[in-house]
Formats: structure tokens, C-alpha cells, sequence
């Protein structure tokens, strides 16, 4: 009995596994149609020898890490002004009036739009990558900050007030929790923002390290082995990010009810 | 018992066939602060805006309130009787009149005015230590000692083994006394009771009537309690504020002279019950005929209430 619910749990997981398989059959079937196909679909041992090549020549561990660490940065100086800013707007009647107007009509902008702009004013190096990323995760974290803070219950401050609660002690004892699912859901989309705005940033200023870098100049040399390889890394990267903060998120809010 | 105060003599006279020394809590150092708790409301009236016009919600509001003593109010919905509440508590200093505990004026909250509402606010992100661990964030005493006094105040309302738990982890009842224990833990001078029992069922009503006794026995706080339900009001009270509405005022104060724990058999009981049950009724058809009238002469609702 055991072992089969066991099999499956087992078999569940294998479903995950079944269209990336089925896909990949399908590459390889292209692929060996003809030698104009294998340009475009590179056959997968020839993917798998470059992906040995770039893993030991050390250029996608030390792309990869330029890559993270452009994200975090962006996402943590971003993600922080984002919160404050948010906070402050939902809970600052006068300061939602003064602010609210212009952020919404800057959020408007894509943030290709602002590319020119910031290329212009700070080049196209890492400060110009990292304000792009800062400027992704800003905008999620300030809009669901806001909607979380102005969900709070009332009935809860009610109980702060009645407790003799100082107004910081309201915002971080009262506020912040019961925002927090929201603030989570903005940390969520910030973070897969950073890591989409990142490569993006990458490919668009080309200067200093990177996977989207590494990619632009696979791709001049036509190096399509390598960009899949790129392509791959970015979206198992991405991935990895998105799992670990779920499950991140689902313990630090268990006390919410299940449904 | 010699040590007792004056005040428990009165609940439980001599005469009593209930022997009440076996519920009363050892640590009498506790009743010496408990006889602090005098609350008076003097000519207090309480208006809210309503569609440009004032509305009275409570008209000449006048009660005394000894130190140690359970009063209950009962009245009909919308007789301001929560409000009362509220204001006692400081959430709402918009009124007329005089509220003054020990004979200083009420201006805003404090935590020696306790009170637990009809749901049971816990914040639902903290465990139940935390919450009521949490009512004594601004008390100047070490950490060690807040956890003492948190793991009291949860065996105070047998809440032992589930200082871990959280609020959606809770039966109602327990999520109540975990409100109650929130409530005790700065020790208030008075207790507030804004129909704590009054979304529980029937048979946790029961039990929690019974608890609240045994707490109030124990801490010996001036406790008010709003209720809708006239038993319990007479199982707890030593008094019962009956109250009517439109406007919100005091209809009638009965005394309760029966000893404690109550047997709600008891003839007197019974006749009391019958009693206050009869003001409600006619003070509501009263209410009834009242508004019928308004509307046959097509006055706007507001000018009758």
C-alpha cells in the first residue's frame, strides 16, 4: 500500500517532466532534418557540448554571477524604496495627494521607453543596468504595498489603540503583517521583473559582464549554441528564483488559513 | 477570610449554601488594587451625524459603578450600548457629559481599561502567546518576566498547550479566552465586555459564563458586560442596566439579589427574567408604535430617532 502512493506521488512529479521531454524530441527530430534546420535548432549534443565548454571555460558561472548580482542589487534598492514609498502613500493622506499623480503617470511608461533616457544620462554600464532593475521591482512593490496597507483591518487598529500602541508600533506590528501577503506578492512580481529586466538591460547596454551580454556577443559571432545555452540558463535561473521564494513566502505566512 | 474585602462579603453573604471560599483565588494581595475601579458616567449624552441631522444615540446616561462590581447592560439593537462601551474605553471622545474612573476623567485608551469585543480580534499572524504577549509591549519589565506573565494569563483561561497555536488553529471559544487573557494581562482596573459570548454557540456560551465568573471571582475588576442575552446578564451581574433605545437611555436598573454562583432555576431567577424580558418587549413595541406613527404622518424618520 505504501509503496504504491508512493509510485504516485512519484508519477505526479514525472507529469511535470513530460512536455520539456516531449519538446526536446521534437528539437532533435528538426534538427537532424537537414543542415539549414541545424543552424537554427543546433542539435542537442552539440547544446550539450558547449554548455561543458562555457561551464569549464568559467565564462557562464562568472556571466551568471554578473547577472545575480545586478538583479539583487536592483531588486533590494528597488524593492526598499518601492516599500517605503508605498507605505508612505497609504498611509500619508497628504503625501498620496502630493505623490499618488506622478507615480501613477510614471509607472505609464514602459520601461523600454525610459532605455534612451537612462543610456543618455548614465551610460550604458552597470549603473544603467542596475537603475533599469530598480526601476522594475519599484513599481510592483509600491503598488501592492499600498493595497496591502490599505487593507488592514480596521478592527485590528481599533485593538492597537485600545492597547496603547505608539504609531511605529502600529506600522510594524499591525501594519506590516497583515500587508505582508500583498507586500509578498509585490516582492514575487519584483523578482521576476528584476531577473526579466536584468537580461533585457543586458542586451540593450552591452557593456561589462553578463548572461544577456554573453549572449549579444554569441550572437554576433553566430554562435547559436551558446545563446541556447544562455537561454536556458536564464530560464532554470528564473525558475530556481521563483520555487525558493514560494516556498520562502508559504512558510513565513503560515499563519494564514489554508484553503 | 478574614483577609477578604468587604466587597466579596456582599457577593456571598454568610448565609450562603454555595461556599464561595474553594473559588476564590489565594493571592489576595490582588484585591487590595481592585478596589480601584470606581467608574461614573454622569448626564453623558452621544450623538452621531447622520445625513446632515444629529442623531441621538445616548440621552442622559447616568451610573455608578463600585469598584469590584459586574454590571450588565441589556437593550434592544441600536440602543447605544456598545457605545458606552467605546467611550468608557476611550476609542471615541466625541460626547457630551462625564465619564470619570477613580475620579479622573476619561480622555483616551489606557491599559488599565481593558476590553474584548464580540469577535475576538486576535491578529491572526501571531501565535496566542504573542498575542497577548503583545498587550504588554509598552510595560517596563524584562522580557523573562512578560513571559510569566503571559504563561499566567493563559492558564488563567485554561489556554495551557496552546500557546503555540494560531488564531485560525482556534475553536471560537478558545480564540474568546485567548481575547479575555489579552485583555487581563496589563491587570486592568475595569473590564469591558462588548457581547464576548455572543457568536459562540450555545453549549460554549454556557461554559464561558462560567468562566468569566470564575476570572472575575479570581481578579476582582470592575467588569461591565454588554449582552443581548437576559440570562446571562442575570448569571453574571450583580446589577442589570436595562436600557432602551431611540433615544438611547437607561430604562431601568435591577439589582440582583441572589447569591454566587447562580442557580438559573431559582424562582428569583426566573422572576427576573420574566421582568426584564417584559421591559424589552415594551420598550421595543413602544419603539414600534412610535416609529408606525411617524410614518402615517410622513415625518422624516430622523426626527423621531
Amino acid at each position: 500500500m505504501e509503496t504504491l502512493w508512493d509510485f504516485s506521488a512519484f508519477a505526479k512529479r514525472l507529469k511535470g517532466f513530460v512536455l520539456p521531454v516531449l519538446l526536446l524530441l521534437a528539437w532533435e527530430v528538426v534538427s537532424k532534418k537537414s543542415h539549414a534546420y541545424a543552424l537554427a535548432f543546433v542539435p542537442l549534443e552539440a547544446i550539450a557540448s558547449s554548455l561543458l565548454e562555457v561551464v569549464q571555460s568559467g565564462s557562464l558561472f562568472t556571466n551568471l554571477i554578473a547577472s545575480l548580482s545586478t538583479a539583487s542589487t536592483g531588486l533590494l534598492i528597488g524593492g526598499s524604496v518601492g516599500l517605503a514609498l508605498g507605505s508612505l502613500m497609504a498611509l500619508n493622506q497628504v503625501a498620496d495627494k502630493f505623490v499618488g499623480p506622478v507615480f501613477h503617470t510614471v509607472r505609464q511608461v514602459p520601461l523600454l521607453g525610459w532605455i534612451p533616457l537612462i543610456g543618455l544620462w548614465f551610460g550604458n554600464g552597470l549603473l544603467a543596468k542596475t537603475l533599469v532593475v530598480c526601476l522594475a521591482s519599484f513599481y510592483p512593490m509600491v503598488l501592492n504595498t499600498y493595497e496591502g496597507l490599505k487593507n488592514v483591518e480596521k478592527n485590528h487598529l481599533e485593538v492597537a489603540r485600545v492597547l496603547g500602541v505608539s504609531r511605529w508600533q502600529t506600522y510594524r506590528y499591525i501594519f506590516i503583517p497583515s500587508a505582508l501577503p500583498f507586500i509578498f506578492t509585490g516582492i514575487f512580481h519584483a523578482l521576476a521583473f528584476s531577473w526579466i529586466s536584468t537580461v533585457g538591460s543586458e542586451l540593450l547596454f552591452t557593456a561589462g559582464p553578463g548572461l544577456g551580454s554573453l549572449m549579444q556577443t554569441a550572437q554576433m559571432s553566430a554562435r547559436m549554441d551558446i545563446v541556447i545555452v544562455c537561454v536556458l540558463s536564464i530560464g532554470v535561473t528564473g525558475l530556481l528564483m521563483n520555487v525558493s521564494f514560494t516556498r520562502l513566502s508559504r512558510h513565513l505566512l503560515r499563519w494564514r488559513v489554508t484553503r | 477570610m478574614t483577609g477578604l474585602p468587604a466587597l466579596s462579603s456582599r457577593i456571598v453573604p454568610p448565609r450562603s449554601k454555595y461556599s464561595m471560599s474553594n473559588l476564590i483565588h489565594p493571592d489576595f494581595s490582588r484585591s487590595a488594587k481592585s478596589m480601584s475601579g470606581e467608574l461614573s458616567i454622569q448626564s453623558l449624552h452621544k450623538q452621531y451625524p447622520l445625513e446632515k441631522k444629529r442623531l441621538n444615540v445616548l440621552e442622559d446616561i447616568n451610573l455608578n459603578i463600585l469598584p469590584g462590581e459586574f454590571v450588565s447592560i441589556v437593550g434592544p439593537s441600536g440602543c447605544g450600548k456598545s457605545t458606552i462601551l467605546r467611550l468608557v474605553v476611550g476609542l471615541d471622545a466625541d460626547y457630551q457629559g462625564r465619564i470619570l474612573l477613580d475620579g479622573d476623567p476619561i480622555k483616551s485608551t489606557c491599559t488599565e481599561r481593558g476590553i474584548v469585543f464580540q469577535d475576538h480580534r486576535l491578529f491572526p499572524w501571531m501565535t496566542v502567546a504573542d498575542n497577548i504577549g503583545f498587550a504588554l509591549i509598552n510595560r517596563d519589565v524584562p522580557a523573562a518576566e512578560k513571559r510569566d506573565i503571559v504563561a499566567r494569563n493563559i492558564q488563567r483561561v485554561n489556554l495551557g498547550g496552546f500557546e503555540n497555536a494560531y488564531p485560525h488553529q482556534l475553536s471560537g471559544g478558545m480564540a474568546q479566552r485567548a481575547a479575555i487573557a489579552r485583555a487581563l494581562v496589563n491587570e486592568p482596573k475595569i473590564l469591558l465586555l462588548d457581547e464576548p459570548l455572543g457568536a459562540l454557540d450555545a453549549l460554549t456560551r454556557l461554559y464561558l459564563q462560567a468562566e468569566l465568573q470564575r476570572i472575575w471571582i479570581e481578579h476582582r475588576s470592575t467588569m461591565i458586560m454588554v449582552t443581548h442575552d437576559v440570562e446571562e446578564a442575570l448569571f453574571l451581574g450583580d446589577r442589570v442596566v436595562v436600557m432602551q433605545s431611540n433615544p438611547g437611555r437607561i430604562k431601568r436598573v435591577v439589582n440582583v439579589p441572589l447569591d454566587h454562583p447562580r442557580d438559573r432555576s431559582s424562582p428569583v431567577f426566573h422572576r427576573l427574567k420574566d421582568e426584564i424580558l417584559e421591559d424589552l418587549i415594551d420598550t421595543d413595541s413602544a419603539a414600534q408604535a412610535k416609529r408606525a406613527k411617524a410614518e402615517f404622518y410622513s415625518l422624516p424618520r430622523a426626527d423621531v430617532g
